[in-house]
């Protein structure tokens, strides 16, 4: 088998990042996780993530989101799929008034409410993980 | 002191705006004056006062077109009109104007005194109320993202590692054992739900939908409504059948909010139906209206519950069910359906069953829009639902 995905997990709920790592793990994913958007973003930065599980709602706010939009601004990171996980659907919907619940944040990105059922979520995991693969051998042409 | 009341007197009689100055002195209150309307309305920028003495009968700009400046200006500030002797008329008028009193000329102190006093009294409750609205607005707002963050949160925790505990531990557990997980995870997930419901109560502002009003599709309504309730319904081998020819209508209105009212009465309707029974939803039109009407056969309502089941957690009594509600669902279903002008009503006899009858306001359709193309696609799935 080729060598396990990295996943990087954002989210300031250190008992539910357990509850998800667990199920990835075991899943065969490798798992790092931060717990707050700045640590994330170094994180990001110092190392290569094949996949990111982002929290909308830390800190003050939608940081989560602030964070997307940081990440879509860089040429490099914009490139790694995301999973948005969040809360509230009717905050996704106060925040984005008249717009689908889903915000669409970066190019390949997906959303699931929290909790998460585990199969939902190995479904979600790999289907981002295809859709960036095919994506990148596209661009490379 | 700092936040002395500020009150300006606008007369062109010189002995009045003297006399007013004099008798209001002895009280702490910091005082401007004006002989004219023009002046009166700049120095009412300037000086930012409390409370407004304004004569009605000046020469030069009127003492009603001054109220009126004032009015717009600052609906808040508080005006009171001097008027002569025999002139309540006008007095009247004024106050219909937007005047909070009218003191007649001529007046004694203590008469001066005490119309100050109310005045500025006055002053204050309309300065309060707004600071009470504000802050209810606020709290409204800052609700959803408190309880979300402190009872949604631990709770997401508690849940997410139930899944992944049970889903490493299924084939190590006995039959018995995964059955407890799953009713944790259920009451789990019930609790969650209700915290939902609850935010959506108190935060959500039924009104704001009518800003995004479109002309949406009753059969996309319809459709969409009964796929959401399908899982519900097949649990308990219930079938959900749809009649009428006028499914072809269109409504002015938010998709998203008319769905949920209408899988809220499908929702009860389920819960206290029978297994294997039956749901009926029809359409038909009535003059200029949509008449949307679903009938079950289950449990019905009782005379004494009828008048009180459109109100905020009211369950039923004569309702025995194991799915039990909040007392939301239909309270929710009434605002949305207000909010589109329309109306909902009830018919039902105890162990018949139940009508819910939705009417809403037709929108004349001359020409099909881009959403005649949605409502094909989902007429399909719909043979479906109705089996
Ligand atoms: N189709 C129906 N048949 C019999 N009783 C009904 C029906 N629909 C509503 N009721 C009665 O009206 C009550 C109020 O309904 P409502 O939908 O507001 O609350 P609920 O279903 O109890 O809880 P919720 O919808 O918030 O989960 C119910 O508790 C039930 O007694
Ligand atoms: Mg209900």
């Amino acid at each position: 088998m080729s060598q396990s995905k990295i996943i990087l997990i954002i989210d300031d709920d250190p008992d539910f990042v357990d509850g998800l790592k667990s199920i990835l793990k075991k899943a065969n994913y490798t798992v790092d996780a931060a717990y707050n958007p700045k640590d994330g973003f170094q994180a990001l930065q110092s190392k290569r993530y094949d996949l990111l599980l982002l929290d909308i709602m830390m800190g003050r706010g939608a940081e989560g989101i602030m964070l997307a939009r940081k990440l879509n601004k860089d040429p490099k990171l914009r490139e790694i799929p995301v999973l948005i996980i969040t809360g509230i659907r009717e905050q996704m919907a106060f925040l984005f008034p008249g717009q689908a619940v889903h915000p669409h944040l970066l190019p390949v990105d997906e959303l699931v409410e929290k909790p998460v059922e585990p199969k939902l979520l190995l479904e979600k995991v790999s289907t981002l993980l295809k859709t960036a693969e095919t994506r990148k051998a596209q661009t490379k042409k | 002191m700092e936040n002395k009341d500020k009150i300006l007197i606008i007369d062109d009689e010189e002995v009045v705006l003297e006399s007013c100055t004099e008798i209001l002195a002895t009280s702490n209150y910091q005082l401007a004056t004006a002989m004219n309307g023009d002046k009166g309305l700049k120095l009412m920028k300037d000086f930012q006062p409390d409370l407004i003495f304004l004569d009605l009968k000046m020469p030069g700009i009127s003492g009603f077109e001054v109220l009126e400046q004032i009015c717009a200006y600052d609906p808040t500030l508080v005006t009171v009109v001097i008027t002569g002797y025999a002139t309540i008329h006008s007095a009247v008028e004024a106050m219909k104007k937007g005047a909070y009193d009218f003191l007649p000329k001529p007046f004694t102190p203590e008469e001066l005194r005490l119309i100050t006093r109310r005045g500025l009294e006055k002053r204050r409750l309309v300065l309060d109320t707004i600071a009470l609205k504000k802050e209810k607005e606020m709290l409204r707002e800052h609700f959803a993202t408190i309880v979300s963050h402190e009872l949604k949160a631990p709770l997401n925790a508690v849940q997410q590692n139930l899944f992944a505990l049970s889903a490493e531990l299924s084939d190590k557990l006995t039959d018995d054992q995964n059955q407890l997980m799953n009713r944790m995870k259920i009451r789990i997930d019930d609790l969650l739900k209700l915290i939902h419901t609850w935010l959506r109560v108190f935060t959500v502002d039924i009104e704001k939908i009518k800003e995004n009003f479109t002309k949406i599709s009753l059969k996309d309504i319809i459709t969409k409504a009964i796929e959401s309730v399908q899982p519900h319904a097949t649990r308990k081998d219930i079938s959900i059948l749809t009649s009428g020819k006028e499914v072809q209508s269109y409504i002015h209105g938010d998709e998203v909010t008319l769905v949920e009212a209408l899988v809220n009465i499908l929702n009860n309707a389920i819960k206290f139906s029978r297994l294997q029974s039956k749901i009926l939803v029809s359409t038909e039109t009535k003059d200029d209206e949509i008449l949307i009407s679903i009938n079950d056969s289950g449990v019905g309502i009782s005379k004494e519950d009828l008048p009180f089941i459109f109100g905020y957690y009211y369950i039923g009594r004569s309702s025995q069910t194991s799915e039990r509600g909040s007392g939301i669902g239909l309270a929710i279903t009434k605002r949305i359906i207000e909010a589109h002008d329309g109306s909902i009503s009830v018919d039902s006899e105890l162990g018949k069953g139940s009508i819910f009858t939705i009417l809403l306001p037709i929108v004349k359709s001359k020409s099909h829009n881009q959403s005649t193309k949605k409502s094909e696609v989902y007429s399909n799935s719909q043979k479906g639902v109705a089996k």
